[in-house]
């Protein structure tokens, strides 16, 4: 925990501390070696805006698009999440920014908007993913009331709104886990910094790079705030983009990406194995010492630091302990911390900016942070009808307990049996469970919304279980594609300022073959024409004897086609004969 | 199905045993023996029953009455589709141009104090003959008056009411001077027209160089309002003879250029003025004062007409869509950055207009600084931003260019003639609107029309109706507009546009299945019946 404290210390200095600083705009990356072979990158944009300019439509460091938007919906704040991939807790440590920076895959949003009335606050949440969707070429407008919930335990607005506006807010919270993050929506995140990818470092910024990575999240957080208290209020703009790359995957040439085995004469071997010999080797782990530079990994240098920035900023970090030798380019002075495992880089203006770690031997690493609380989530149950979920949360501190707020939002066709919901610790049914909100589905108008507050003890482990129905979707509710599933957003777990996401889930339902309708019509149009064929008989033929009854001899009908044909022949030939005749 | 074979009601169950025989004597001459016996072998079963006969046919035709009298109409009521009764005469009558004969009359006010009653008269008769003879547009017609006495003080001030403004086009003042000379005021519709005593005209002479002189300098003055409306008037479906001569064409082309650049009407524009620097700096700009003092007045005389909304923001590394020192005339196209620079259109939606003021050193060839880009806003390049001011005067030009004001003229009057020119084209475009639509509605008769469009068909044509009788005003300018909005709404009503493409393979591919197996049976049986009837007929 201590570890923890001072990790998020250092976050608060490295993110809000420039908050303070007399410039409207920082910018700064974080660069962190994480094991095995993975490099975290951290970009952080902020800037400020006076509130009498934000209301004047006076916008410089503010986006000009971003900021009308956000007036014509009356939203106050935002926070807009774009992910991909999966956090490897077990490898990877506690999450960048304690899990604040990031959504559930696919895009996340949440804003809270200013309304007298619940439905005046539905039309603009409406408006306001309609035009973000439009500005970050997004699929938000899919947000509609069955993906839309209103949390209650899980967050928190910003404190620096004024009362008046408090009472009028209303969370709204939507969230597209099937939507695909690429390139595209990079390119208008890219536009709204002041520097817009042309110098400092959204220049290293690069869709190929950035949508390689193992993960990747994408935030847009926009707040009020008021440093010198109520009556001189801001409004801050942060924009992060943590990628956690693959160096040796980053460093593979762009025209030839496909990994090839390493050299022989490269190739570091365990020699303590017993079958250690001339032909045969098992790997060492070379991960910690891995040897990169920002051009391999980021394919060029940096291009100069913004020039929108303070005196004496330092846009640069890498964490890396100080023994760990690291080369820059001219002009960069170099600054390093107290802790021994931080050092940050003043950069020169005008020239490109470049970082060398050659391959070194270190017993030392830069510690990692154990996350709060590990949580995993999954499907249990078979079959096209009945499932259920099961999510695993373990708290690894020895010493200290956990409360947090479990939260998920199921779309309708998910129904839950809430009375199957168990929470078991250790194995054993304990209760952990000390608040619920449950706010149950209707079918195709809204989402099932479940919070639950829970206590884990230290070193324990909570699975927590609950049964559900699939339902049957009607012919035209199916998605492209349906035979993939639908994909469940992931579960939010709010543990005061940190949050962690779990993965979403991928949920089969039973998918119809859909040339069904064609069938349903042929096949009943057969049904009912039988029927009214046989009773049409019935009524309207006379029933004679069998011996009676005309017959139908195929013989008979055979014969006299063919006489007919004889007939048809002959005058065609006597008709030919007049002719030769003639 | 056995039963099939034992049918007695087939016609060939009831052929005669004449007939019958024919068949199997003919048959004899090339079939095999046992063919001919099976044929012959058949006993006739007993004659049927009158009751029964009857009965068979009234089933027959009670199915029949059912499908026709029950099935039939609900078919037809269940795939019906609804169409809204639209008076297309109506509409097609607005789109030719019958229905609404646009005529500006213009009320022009002659002051003239220090003439006698008589003499006022007398001038006013004459220059309106002198101008009738110099008109040769009926549309556009001026009518002078003579100023009431209690008006007269308040013109004389320069400052005239709104309701006299309302009524009055341009007040033309007689004064007595040193010489012939005319002077427009700057800043209120009024012309100033100095003469010297001994062009008084008398009263027996039927026309006066004075009067010819104001003529001509009203002519001179309306001229551009003149030939915007001809060309408005001309370039819509109106009957041609209702249009005057075809202007020259440096005027034609001046017009044509007026259109393609003034921006679509609207009651609220967006203004959006950026800064884009290509490198780092400047990186701000006295903006908010700028448009305060220099931007806000023009807006405030202009809120007659639109409303403006204004938002400002500053870009760096922004670099145009062409480089170089020296832009060509034909690069100026290219200039704007668009998949680079953030200038979306303001989400509100109002029209937005883009003043660019780009802060780097360049020139367009020729000398210029500044362009315009037809209905989409105006380009200043100008690497200083510290003074504004320059920049400001022309995105105000620039501004009143857009919105389509004349060229010439005091700016009372352009805003006033802007008014005019705006209802015109408003009027005519609603106008041009019904007739797509009434065609669109006779060209697709399988479209469906929801009640919505009918009732926006009828709020167009009422507001029309008002805007063409009262042509002119600033009342006009309203009901020209809610017609505009009304139409294109109904034009572009989303339920409309889904039945069209609903094809006639997909209602086959539904309706054959069920109909082919129930209408076979149903057909063959009235048929047979028929037959059977017919034969009874003829044996009787």
């Amino acid at each position: 925990m201590p570890q923890l404290i001072k990790y998020l210390l250092l976050l608060i200095c490295l993110g809000f501390g420039i908050v303070s600083a007399s410039s409207d705009y920082s910018e700064q990356l974080l660069l962190r070696p994480l094991h095995p072979s993975s490099l975290l990158a951290s970009f952080n944009f902020q800037s400020n805006a006076s509130w009498e300019s934000f209301e004047q439509q006076n916008f410089r460091y503010f986006p000009r698009s971003l900021g009308q938007i956000l007036q014509f919906a009356n939203t106050r704040e935002l926070h807009l999440r774009f992910s991909l991939g999966r956090w490897d807790a077990e490898n990877w440590g506690a999450r960048p920014w304690g899990g604040a920076r990031e959504g559930g895959t696919g895009v996340e949003l949440w804003a809270w908007v200013e309304a007298d009335t619940d439905e005046e606050a539905d039309g603009r949440w409406l408006t306001l993913t309609n035009a973000l969707s439009g500005l970050f070429c997004a699929s938000l407008n899919f947000i509609d009331s069955t993906r839309t919930t209103r949390p209650v335990m899980s967050f928190q607005p910003s404190n620096d709104h004024s009362n008046a506006t408090l009472a009028n807010l209303h969370l709204l919270h939507g969230t597209l886990p099937r939507e695909v993050v690429c390139t595209e929506n990079l390119t208008p995140f890219l536009k709204l910094l002041p520097c817009k990818g042309k110098a400092g470092i959204s220049s290293l910024l690069d869709g190929h790079k950035l949508f390689d990575a193992s993960w990747q999240s994408m935030s847009i957080d926009v707040r009020p705030i008021c440093p010198e208290g109520p009556g001189d209020c801001q409004i801050q703009i942060t924009q992060t983009i943590d990628m956690v790359l693959d160096i040796q995957r980053s460093k593979r040439p762009r025209d030839n990406p496909i990994p090839r085995p390493v050299p022989e004469h490269e190739l570091r071997c365990d020699t303590t194995k017993p079958y250690h010999s001339g032909d045969t080797c098992y790997p060492l782990d070379i991960a910690q010492d891995e040897n990169w530079s920002m051009t391999e990994i980021f394919g060029h240098a940096m291009k100069g630091s913004c020039p929108l920035m303070d005196e004496g900023a330092t846009p640069v970090c890498i964490n890396v302990p100080h023994a760990r030798d690291v080369f820059t380019s001219g002009g960069a002075v170099e600054r390093k911390d107290e802790s021994g495992f931080m050092r940050c880089f003043e950069l020169a203006a005008e020239q490109d900016f470049e970082v060398v770690l050659p391959s070194q031997d270190l017993p030392e690493r830069a510690p990692l942070e154990q996350p709060l609380l590990y949580a995993e989530r999954s499907f249990t149950g078979y079959g096209q009808e009945r499932g259920g979920v099961q999510a695993i949360l373990t708290n690894p501190s020895t010493t200290e307990a956990v409360d947090f707020v479990y939260m998920e939002s199921l779309p309708w066709f998910m129904k839950v049996y809430l009375h199957t919901l168990k929470a078991k610790i250790n194995g054993v049914d304990g209760d952990v469970i000390q608040e619920m909100y449950y706010r149950p589905a209707q079918d195709r108008k809204r989402g099932t919304q479940l919070e639950i507050r829970m206590r884990i003890p230290q070193n324990s482990t909570v699975v927590l279980n609950y049964d559900f129905e699939k339902a049957i979707l009607r012919y035209t509710e199916y998605p492209p594609d349906a035979n993939r599933g639908f994909d469940i957003a992931a579960a939010v777990i709010t543990i005061g300022n940190v949050s962690i996401r779990t993965t979403s889930l991928l949920l089969s339902l039973p998918t119809p073959d859909f040339s069904m309708p064609y069938n349903v019509i042929i096949l009943t149009s057969t049904v009912m024409a039988l029927a009214f064929g046989m009773v049409f008989n019935l009524l309207v033929r006379r029933f004679v004897g069998a011996d009676e009854a005309e017959q139908w001899d195929i013989r008979a009908i055979r014969l006299r086609l063919l006489a007919q044909l004889r007939t048809i022949i002959g005058r065609f030939k006597k008709e030919q004969k007049v002719v030769k005749t003639e | 199905m056995a039963l099939n074979n034992q049918d007695a009601s087939s016609p060939t169950a009831m052929r005669e045993p004449g007939e019958d025989s024919t068949a199997s004597v003919h048959l004899d001459a090339d079939a095999p023996k046992g063919a001919v016996v099976a044929a012959t072998k058949r006993k006739e079963p007993p004659p049927e029953t009158l009751g029964s006969i009857h009965l068979r046919t009234t089933v027959i035709l009670s199915f029949w009455a059912i499908i026709v009298f029950f099935g039939l109409p609900l078919w037809w009521q269940t795939t019906a589709i609804y169409r809204a009764d639209l008076p297309l005469d109506e509409m097609m009558d607005w789109d030719k141009g019958v229905a609404c004969r646009p005529v500006f009359p213009l009320r022009i006010s002659i002051e003239a104090s220090s003439l006698q009653e008589h003499e006022a008269q007398h001038l006013l008769r004459t220059t309106q003959h002198a101008l009738d003879d110099l008109n040769d547009f009926s549309a556009h017609h001026l009518r002078l008056q003579l100023a009431q006495p209690a008006n007269a003080s308040t013109a004389a001030d320069g400052s005239t009411t709104g309701g006299l403004e309302d009524e009055v086009a341009l007040t033309i003042k007689v004064l007595p001077g040193p010489e012939q000379a005319s002077e427009l005021q700057s800043y209120s519709p009024v012309l100033d027209i100095y003469y010297t005593p001994n062009q008084v005209p008398s009263s027996s002479s039927s026309s006066s160089p004075l009067a010819t002189y104001i003529a001509n300098q009203l002519r001179t003055i309306f001229a551009e309002e003149q030939a915007m409306i001809a060309h408005l008037l001309s370039t819509s479906s109106a009957p041609p003879e209702r249009s005057p001569k075809a202007p020259p064409p440096e005027v034609a082309e001046a017009l044509a250029k007026w259109t393609s650049r003034s921006m679509k009407y609207s009651p609220t524009y967006h203004l959006t003025f950026s800064l884009f620097t290509p490198t780092a700096t400047p990186s701000s700009w006295d903006i908010e004062t700028a448009i305060e003092e220099h931007m806000k007045p023009l807006l405030d005389t202009l809120s007659s007409i639109s409303n403006f909304t204004i938002d400002t923001q500053v870009q760096l590394y922004a670099s145009p869509g062409v480089s170089g020192a020296l832009l060509k005339k034909e690069d100026l196209s290219g200039f704007i950055n668009a998949a680079e620079w953030p200038l979306s259109p303001s989400i509100g939606g109002a029209p937005t207009i883009n003043f660019i003021l780009y802060a780097g050193d360049m020139e367009v060839e020729g000398g210029g600084r500044s362009w315009l880009i037809p209905q989409w806003g105006g380009v200043v390049v100008q690497a200083n931003v510290t003074d504004l001011r320059p920049t400001m005067l022309i995105f105000s030009n620039q501004l009143l260019a857009l919105l389509g004001a004349p060229e010439a003229g005091s700016l009372p009057l352009r805003l006033m003639t802007l008014i005019r020119v705006r209802s015109a084209g408003l009027l005519l475009k609603a106008s041009g609107t019904l007739g797509s639509l009434a065609r669109l509605t006779r060209a697709l008769p399988s479209i469906s029309i929801p009640q919505s469009v009918a009732e926006g068909v009828y709020t167009t044509i009422e507001h029309l109706r008002k805007a063409c009788d009262g042509l002119g005003g600033k009342e006009a300018l309203r009901n020209a507009r809610i017609a505009e909005e009304a139409a294109e709404k109904a034009f572009f009503e989303k339920s409309m546009v889904g039945q069209v493409y609903f094809p006639d393979e997909h209602k086959v591919a539904v309706y054959l299945p069920l109909l082919g197996p129930i209408g076979v049976p149903l057909v063959m049986g009235l048929l047979k019946d028929f037959k059977a009837w017919k034969k009874r007929r003829s044996a009787i």
